[in-house]
Protein backbone atom coordinates (compact mmCIF):
# COMPACT_ATOMS: atom_id res chain seq x y z
CA UNK A 1 0.00 0.00 0.00
CA UNK A 2 1.87 3.01 -1.02
CA UNK A 3 1.00 6.78 -0.93
CA UNK A 4 -0.52 6.49 -4.78
CA UNK A 5 -2.74 3.57 -3.69
CA UNK A 6 -4.34 6.22 -0.90
CA UNK A 7 -4.06 9.18 -3.17
CA UNK A 8 -6.37 6.65 -6.12
CA UNK A 9 -8.94 5.34 -2.94
CA UNK A 10 -9.74 8.96 -1.66
CA UNK A 11 -9.83 10.25 -5.80
CA UNK A 12 -12.88 7.35 -6.08
CA UNK A 13 -14.21 9.04 -2.96
CA UNK A 14 -14.04 12.36 -4.47
CA UNK A 15 -15.91 10.89 -7.87
CA UNK A 16 -18.44 8.91 -6.04
CA UNK A 17 -19.76 12.56 -4.22
CA UNK A 18 -19.28 14.49 -7.41
CA UNK A 19 -22.09 11.80 -9.26
CA UNK A 20 -24.17 12.53 -5.68
CA UNK A 21 -24.05 16.26 -6.62
CA UNK A 22 -25.27 15.57 -9.94
CA UNK A 23 -27.88 14.37 -8.64
CA UNK A 24 -28.96 16.27 -6.57
CA UNK A 25 -28.49 19.31 -8.72
CA UNK A 26 -30.75 17.40 -11.07
CA UNK A 27 -33.84 17.12 -8.20
CA UNK A 28 -33.07 21.14 -7.04
CA UNK A 29 -33.46 21.58 -10.94
CA UNK A 30 -36.73 19.85 -11.25
CA UNK A 31 -38.35 20.68 -8.28
CA UNK A 32 -40.75 22.01 -10.41
CA UNK A 33 -41.53 20.36 -13.13
CA UNK A 34 -44.92 19.02 -13.36
CA UNK A 35 -46.14 16.35 -16.07
CA UNK A 36 -48.03 18.42 -19.21
CA UNK A 37 -51.57 16.64 -18.95
CA UNK A 38 -52.94 14.91 -15.53
CA UNK A 39 -52.32 11.93 -16.63
CA UNK A 40 -48.50 12.78 -16.58
CA UNK A 41 -46.87 11.40 -13.42
CA UNK A 42 -44.42 14.77 -12.55
CA UNK A 43 -40.20 14.28 -12.11
CA UNK A 44 -39.72 11.96 -9.49
CA UNK A 45 -37.11 12.64 -7.03
CA UNK A 46 -33.91 10.42 -7.63
CA UNK A 47 -31.32 8.86 -4.45
CA UNK A 48 -27.43 8.19 -5.47
CA UNK A 49 -26.57 4.96 -3.10
CA UNK A 50 -23.33 4.16 -2.79
CA UNK A 51 -21.44 0.91 -3.23
CA UNK A 52 -17.94 0.14 -1.84
CA UNK A 53 -15.78 -2.30 -4.51
CA UNK A 54 -13.07 -4.08 -3.60
CA UNK A 55 -10.06 -2.92 -6.54
CA UNK A 56 -7.59 -5.93 -7.13
CA UNK A 57 -5.34 -3.19 -8.75
CA UNK A 58 -5.58 -1.21 -5.48
CA UNK A 59 -6.00 -4.00 -3.25
CA UNK A 60 -8.32 -2.03 -1.56
CA UNK A 61 -12.12 -0.78 -0.56
CA UNK A 62 -12.60 1.60 -3.06
CA UNK A 63 -16.18 3.77 -3.59
CA UNK A 64 -17.96 4.13 -6.40
CA UNK A 65 -21.85 5.04 -7.12
CA UNK A 66 -24.78 2.08 -7.42
CA UNK A 67 -27.30 2.55 -8.89
CA UNK A 68 -29.68 5.37 -9.10
CA UNK A 69 -32.66 4.50 -7.43
CA UNK A 70 -36.03 6.79 -7.33
CA UNK A 71 -37.86 7.92 -4.60
CA UNK A 72 -41.19 6.00 -4.04
CA UNK A 73 -43.14 8.67 -1.67
CA UNK A 74 -46.26 10.31 -2.96
CA UNK A 75 -46.02 13.46 -4.96
CA UNK A 76 -47.27 16.65 -3.83
CA UNK A 77 -50.35 18.32 -4.72
CA UNK A 78 -51.54 22.35 -5.33
CA UNK A 79 -54.52 23.48 -6.25
CA UNK A 80 -53.71 25.30 -9.60
CA UNK A 81 -57.23 25.04 -12.01
CA UNK A 82 -55.59 27.17 -14.96
CA UNK A 83 -52.67 24.91 -15.03
CA UNK A 84 -52.69 22.81 -18.11
CA UNK A 85 -51.71 19.38 -15.99
CA UNK A 86 -54.70 19.87 -13.47
CA UNK A 87 -56.60 17.31 -12.86
CA UNK A 88 -60.97 17.63 -12.87
CA UNK A 89 -60.58 18.84 -9.25
CA UNK A 90 -57.93 21.28 -10.25
CA UNK A 91 -55.11 19.77 -8.20
CA UNK A 92 -51.59 19.73 -10.24
CA UNK A 93 -49.48 16.96 -9.06
CA UNK A 94 -46.02 18.28 -8.22
CA UNK A 95 -43.01 16.42 -7.99
CA UNK A 96 -41.96 15.00 -4.56
CA UNK A 97 -38.60 16.87 -4.13
CA UNK A 98 -38.30 19.14 -1.05
CA UNK A 99 -35.68 21.69 -1.60
CA UNK A 100 -34.49 21.40 2.47
CA UNK A 101 -33.93 17.97 2.19
CA UNK A 102 -31.79 18.50 -0.89
CA UNK A 103 -29.92 21.20 0.75
CA UNK A 104 -29.17 19.70 3.46
CA UNK A 105 -28.06 16.17 1.42
CA UNK A 106 -25.96 18.82 -0.70
CA UNK A 107 -23.78 20.05 2.46
CA UNK A 108 -23.33 16.22 3.32
CA UNK A 109 -22.09 16.03 0.14
CA UNK A 110 -20.32 18.68 0.21
CA UNK A 111 -18.64 18.01 3.83
CA UNK A 112 -17.32 14.10 2.48
CA UNK A 113 -15.84 15.62 -0.41
CA UNK A 114 -13.85 17.68 1.64
CA UNK A 115 -13.22 14.81 3.77
CA UNK A 116 -11.38 13.30 0.75
CA UNK A 117 -9.08 16.44 -0.04
CA UNK A 118 -8.02 16.28 3.09
CA UNK A 119 -7.06 13.02 3.12
CA UNK A 120 -5.38 14.10 -0.61
CA UNK A 121 -3.69 16.98 0.86
CA UNK A 122 -2.31 14.78 3.60
CA UNK A 123 -1.09 11.79 1.81
CA UNK A 124 0.90 14.64 -0.56
CA UNK A 125 2.48 16.39 2.59
CA UNK A 126 3.52 13.19 3.57
CA UNK A 127 4.88 11.96 0.18
CA UNK A 128 6.54 15.54 -0.57
CA UNK A 129 8.66 15.07 2.97
CA UNK A 130 9.54 11.74 1.59
CA UNK A 131 11.20 13.74 -1.22
CA UNK A 132 12.65 15.45 1.35
CA UNK A 133 14.81 13.35 2.82
CA UNK A 134 17.18 12.69 -0.80
CA UNK A 135 17.46 16.73 0.09
CA UNK A 136 18.80 16.55 3.43
CA UNK B 1 26.43 -2.72 4.42
CA UNK B 2 23.21 -0.17 3.11
CA UNK B 3 21.91 2.20 5.50
CA UNK B 4 19.01 0.14 6.01
CA UNK B 5 20.69 -2.56 8.05
CA UNK B 6 21.37 0.06 10.89
CA UNK B 7 18.98 -0.32 13.63
CA UNK B 8 17.52 3.15 13.68
CA UNK B 9 17.17 3.50 10.39
CA UNK B 10 15.71 0.32 9.70
CA UNK B 11 13.22 0.86 12.92
CA UNK B 12 12.25 4.38 11.26
CA UNK B 13 11.72 2.43 8.22
CA UNK B 14 9.43 0.12 9.88
CA UNK B 15 7.58 3.03 11.58
CA UNK B 16 7.24 4.69 8.07
CA UNK B 17 6.11 2.14 6.37
CA UNK B 18 3.16 1.32 9.33
CA UNK B 19 2.09 5.03 8.64
CA UNK B 20 1.91 4.66 4.88
CA UNK B 21 0.06 1.39 5.32
CA UNK B 22 -2.37 3.23 7.74
CA UNK B 23 -2.99 6.12 5.67
CA UNK B 24 -3.92 3.55 3.06
CA UNK B 25 -6.49 2.22 5.69
CA UNK B 26 -7.75 5.29 6.18
CA UNK B 27 -8.65 6.80 2.93
CA UNK B 28 -10.54 4.20 2.07
CA UNK B 29 -12.56 4.88 5.82
CA UNK B 30 -13.04 8.20 4.75
CA UNK B 31 -13.75 7.16 0.65
CA UNK B 32 -16.67 4.63 2.37
CA UNK B 33 -18.03 6.95 4.84
CA UNK B 34 -20.88 6.95 2.78
CA UNK B 35 -21.14 3.53 1.95
CA UNK B 36 -24.18 1.64 4.36
CA UNK B 37 -22.90 -1.53 5.88
CA UNK B 38 -19.19 -0.49 5.32
CA UNK B 39 -17.24 -1.38 8.99
CA UNK B 40 -14.67 1.84 9.44
CA UNK B 41 -10.69 -0.19 10.06
CA UNK B 42 -7.85 0.79 11.60
CA UNK B 43 -4.21 -0.79 11.74
CA UNK B 44 -2.80 -2.39 14.78
CA UNK B 45 -0.50 -0.18 16.78
CA UNK B 46 3.03 -1.76 16.57
CA UNK B 47 4.46 -3.08 19.73
CA UNK B 48 7.89 -3.08 20.30
CA UNK B 49 8.04 -7.11 21.28
CA UNK B 50 6.79 -7.90 17.86
CA UNK B 51 9.51 -6.29 16.16
CA UNK B 52 11.84 -8.22 18.02
CA UNK B 53 9.98 -11.51 17.50
CA UNK B 54 9.77 -10.74 13.59
CA UNK B 55 13.56 -9.84 13.23
CA UNK B 56 14.18 -13.60 14.64
CA UNK B 57 11.11 -15.72 13.56
CA UNK B 58 10.08 -17.27 9.99
CA UNK B 59 8.08 -15.20 8.13
CA UNK B 60 4.17 -16.82 8.09
CA UNK B 61 2.63 -19.08 5.38
CA UNK B 62 1.17 -16.84 2.42
CA UNK B 63 -0.50 -18.53 -0.48
CA UNK B 64 1.14 -18.39 -3.88
CA UNK B 65 -0.54 -16.15 -6.83
CA UNK B 66 0.23 -18.12 -9.64
CA UNK B 67 -2.39 -16.41 -11.98
CA UNK B 68 -2.98 -12.39 -12.02
CA UNK B 69 -6.79 -12.96 -11.56
CA UNK B 70 -5.35 -14.17 -7.84
CA UNK B 71 -6.09 -12.53 -4.64
CA UNK B 72 -3.49 -12.26 -2.47
CA UNK B 73 -4.98 -13.54 1.19
CA UNK B 74 -3.04 -11.34 3.53
CA UNK B 75 -4.01 -8.14 2.06
CA UNK B 76 -1.88 -6.20 4.53
CA UNK B 77 1.21 -7.60 4.58
CA UNK B 78 3.14 -7.36 7.74
CA UNK B 79 0.59 -5.12 9.60
CA UNK B 80 -2.51 -6.56 11.66
CA UNK B 81 -5.99 -4.92 11.02
CA UNK B 82 -8.45 -3.86 13.68
CA UNK B 83 -11.38 -5.01 11.90
CA UNK B 84 -13.71 -2.69 14.65
CA UNK B 85 -12.13 0.46 15.40
CA UNK B 86 -12.93 1.85 18.47
CA UNK B 87 -15.69 4.11 16.79
CA UNK B 88 -17.98 6.76 18.38
CA UNK B 89 -21.47 5.39 16.72
CA UNK B 90 -22.86 2.88 14.14
CA UNK B 91 -25.15 5.13 11.48
CA UNK B 92 -28.89 3.63 11.07
CA UNK B 93 -26.81 1.90 7.90
CA UNK B 94 -24.53 0.28 9.49
CA UNK B 95 -21.71 2.17 8.88
CA UNK B 96 -19.40 2.72 11.44
CA UNK B 97 -17.03 5.64 10.11
CA UNK B 98 -17.29 8.91 11.35
CA UNK B 99 -15.84 11.77 9.81
CA UNK B 100 -14.22 13.47 12.61
CA UNK B 101 -12.11 10.73 14.41
CA UNK B 102 -10.83 9.48 10.41
CA UNK B 103 -9.79 13.45 10.37
CA UNK B 104 -8.29 13.35 13.98
CA UNK B 105 -6.22 10.09 12.58
CA UNK B 106 -5.41 11.41 9.45
CA UNK B 107 -3.49 14.41 10.89
CA UNK B 108 -2.38 12.32 13.70
CA UNK B 109 -0.45 9.48 11.40
CA UNK B 110 0.64 12.43 8.95
CA UNK B 111 2.27 14.33 11.98
CA UNK B 112 4.46 10.98 13.15
CA UNK B 113 5.40 10.30 9.72
CA UNK B 114 6.79 13.80 8.91
CA UNK B 115 8.36 13.00 12.29
CA UNK B 116 9.79 9.74 11.17
CA UNK B 117 10.90 11.49 8.23
CA UNK B 118 12.32 13.88 9.94
CA UNK B 119 14.26 11.94 12.24
CA UNK B 120 15.72 9.86 9.61
CA UNK B 121 17.21 13.25 7.40
CA UNK B 122 18.45 13.79 10.63
CA UNK B 123 20.66 10.80 10.99
CA UNK B 124 21.40 10.87 7.66
CA UNK B 125 23.29 14.07 8.50
CA UNK B 126 24.56 12.32 11.19
CA UNK B 127 26.07 9.95 9.35
CA UNK B 128 27.27 12.95 6.81
CA UNK B 129 28.89 14.60 9.77
CA UNK B 130 31.15 11.44 10.03
CA UNK B 131 32.17 10.84 6.84
CA UNK B 132 33.49 14.25 6.95
CA UNK B 133 31.06 16.65 4.61
CA UNK B 134 29.20 18.83 6.70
Amino acid sequence: MDFMKSLMIAASGLKAQNGRMRVIAENIANADSTGRTPEEDPYRRKIATFKSKFDRELDAETVRLGRIQEDRSDFKTRYEPGNPAADANGNVRLPNVDTLIETVDMREAQRSYEANLNVIQSTRRMLQRTIDILRA
Amino acid sequence: MGISNLSVFQALKTKMQWHQERQGVLSQNVANADTPGYMGRDLKAPVFADSLDKATSVKPVQLAVTEPGHMRASSNGAFGMDRKAGSFEVTPDDNTVVLEEQMMKVTANQMDYQAAATLYSRGLGLLKTAIGRS
